[in-house]
């Protein structure tokens, strides 16, 4: 018996070998099923192409249909001002102007049954930015949707973890309900609950903070309640000894412990629901994606490219700021 | 009838797998006493202090506090007159000097003042004259617990015991944690101020001659056993062997 203790494990054996085949046979079965070779067709061939091997390929294709229509970002709004209810040419909105501009247009001839163009002066109102301030607006909803999401999820999650903390949930019914129920949350992804919020609060904003709101419910839950557990049992048990009950351990012991992770996860939460928050309204949740999904309906790809530069840049600023507040907060300086 | 402050009766505590931790323990520990219990590691000194705070509940036997038995469960008012001081500190380093003294006070202050952090004034100033008591004074009270020496964290330990203003300190090793000169100071902190305040102490120790210059009275314990219990001048070099071999 001595021996074997002494012996050193093979770092391989049989097992190791039938496993590595094994993979190999499910990487190559489902290289074949999800369409990989097409994959590595077309990268191919927009490699030639690229390097002038070939003259087009599947890629530049596809991709040219919009590319061209993508550039310039449409940012101006033009509106004809016939078509502008009670138009008043003395109060113009903000920083605008009115524009005279030769119009192509097509009747047909009733008499000759031909199609005639005749060219005729409409007076257009220009709004330099204002496409790009209807988008503002629109993300700015966005960014008001993830606020509002995160700030739900806070308040739900709160008790949820507390409950769902093995060393301060009441009862192990009151456990396994809680722990259920944040599971339950982060089971669903957001793009599914919402199509059933919509039905419940309607397409708009709400739809999208609920759904957003209770995923990352579930995510917070989750984090809370394992931070909970694993806070130093040490300065409980001090306090407990003192004579302290437990919601008095859990605001002077429990929580200065686990505030710095808290705070990390609460601006992670928010930075993913903002990403999220840009997604949902593509099914019915409100904001910017809302407007991006109409966009690309109406093959208004200008409007697209100007959407996503805006996204971009929300998205890289906020995720900048809660970095630097993540590092200021968390940071050991007292 | 003048009752001990503390009377541990016939106190038994067995650890599930049958580890017999405490063995038909009886001490009885008066006023202004200060107690050392010596033994190595596992000889019962630990579960002894947690049986006496009710944080771990005995099998057999009694302890009577002021005559109160704790099988009625009244941890309330023993935990009002007990401090403890442990071996790990068991602060909440997150938080200031201060406030991890005032939380010593924590069970008599109401709930909105906890809540809302409203702390009364005579607490904080009581806090203020226990940190120049155990000699944190030219350190900002506002600094967090993490940054400071192990030391120093020992003696916002011993603050937060004293401003309670308990009839006993439990100690629970505290100073096995500390360089030898670092120890030496705080066990003189310890015994200091109990005397000076009127507070029993009871410290489990493991260096002999720390034991010697701290207590008035050491008991000696090996696997849940007291071997002796003598004033600290007649401990001999028998009873020692004893407790060590």
């Amino acid at each position: 018996m001595l021996a074997n203790n002494k012996k050193l494990k093979p770092p391989f054996n049989y097992k190791t070998i039938v496993l590595v085949l094994l993979i190999f046979f499910i990487f190559i079965f489902s290289f074949q099923r999800v369409g990989m070779p097409d994959i590595v067709d077309r990268l191919y061939e927009v490699t030639l192409d690229v390097i002038g091997l070939k003259e087009t390929s599947k890629i530049s294709e596809g991709l040219s249909r919009i590319s061209d229509e993508m550039w310039p970002p449409a940012i101006e709004t033009k509106k004809d001002i016939n078509l502008i209810l009670n138009f008043d040419a003395s109060n113009l909105p903000f920083y605008s102007y009115i524009e005279n501009q030769k119009v192509q247009l097509y009747e047909t001839n009733i008499e000759t049954l031909e199609l005639e163009s005749r060219e005729e002066e409409v007076l257009f109102l220009v709004e330099p930015f204002g496409y790009l301030k209807v988008v503002i607006i629109k993300i700015i909803e966005s960014i008001e949707i993830a606020f509002w999401a995160s700030f739900i999820a806070l308040i739900i999650s709160i008790p949820l973890a507390f409950y769902s903390a093995k060393n301060y949930t009441p009862n192990r019914i009151v456990y396994y309900l809680s722990r259920s129920i944040v599971s339950g949350l982060r089971a669903i992804p957001e793009l599914i609950s919402v199509l059933f919020m919509v039905l419940a609060f309607g397409f708009g904003p709400a739809a999208g903070i609920m759904a957003l709101g209770l995923h990352s419910a579930g995510f917070l839950g989750k984090f809370f309640a394992e931070d909970i557990e694993n806070a130093d049992k040490g300065p409980q048990e001090a306090l407990q000894a003192l004579g302290s009950s437990r919601w008095r351990i859990i605001k002077e012991a429990v929580l200065p412990q686990i505030m710095p992770q808290y705070i990390a996860y609460i601006l992670y939460i928010l930075d993913r629901n903002l990403r999220m928050a840009t997604v949902i309204g593509l099914v019915g949740g409100g904001g910017i994606g809302q407007e991006l999904k109409g966009r690309f309906d109406l093959f208004e790809y200008g409007h697209v490219t100007t959407i996503i530069i805006v996204i971009f840049i929300v998205v890289f600023i906020f995720d900048q700021i809660s970095a630097k507040l993540r590092n200021k907060l968390i940071g050991n300086s007292s | 009838m003048v009752y001990p402050l503390l009377k541990i009766e016939s106190v038994s505590k067995i650890y599930p797998g049958n580890v017999l931790a405490l063995n038909n323990v009886n001490i009885n520990i008066d006023d202004n006493e200060i107690i050392a219990i010596l033994g190595s590691s596992g000889s019962g000194k630990s579960t002894l202090i947690r049986t006496i705070l009710g944080l771990t509940a005995l099998n057999y036997g009694n302890i009577f506090f002021r005559n109160n038995n704790y099988k009625d469960k009244n941890y309330k008012m023993i935990r009002n007159s007990v401090a403890t001081i442990y071996q790990n500190f068991n602060l909440v380093t997150r938080s200031s000097i201060i406030k991890n003294i005032i939380l010593g006070d924590i069970a008599k202050v109401s709930s909105w003042r906890v809540l809302f952090n409203l702390w009364p004034k005579e607490t904080i100033n009581k806090a203020i004259d226990i940190i120049e008591e155990v000699g944190l004074n030219n350190i900002d009270c506002n600094k967090r617990v993490e940054n400071l020496s192990g030391g120093q964290q020992q003696r916002v330990g011993i603050a937060r015991a004293l401003i309670s203003a308990p009839d006993i300190i439990l100690a629970d090793e505290p100073v096995s944690n500390l360089d030898p000169q670092t120890a030496r100071d705080i066990l003189r902190l310890i015994r200091e101020t109990a005397k000076k305040n009127k507070i029993s102490v009871l410290c489990s120790l493991h260096q002999v001659d720390f034991a010697k210059n701290f207590a008035d009275r050491i008991i000696g314990m090996k696997e849940g056993n007291i071997l002796f219990d003598k004033p600290a001048k007649k401990i001999l070099k028998f009873d020692l062997n004893k407790l060590y071999k």
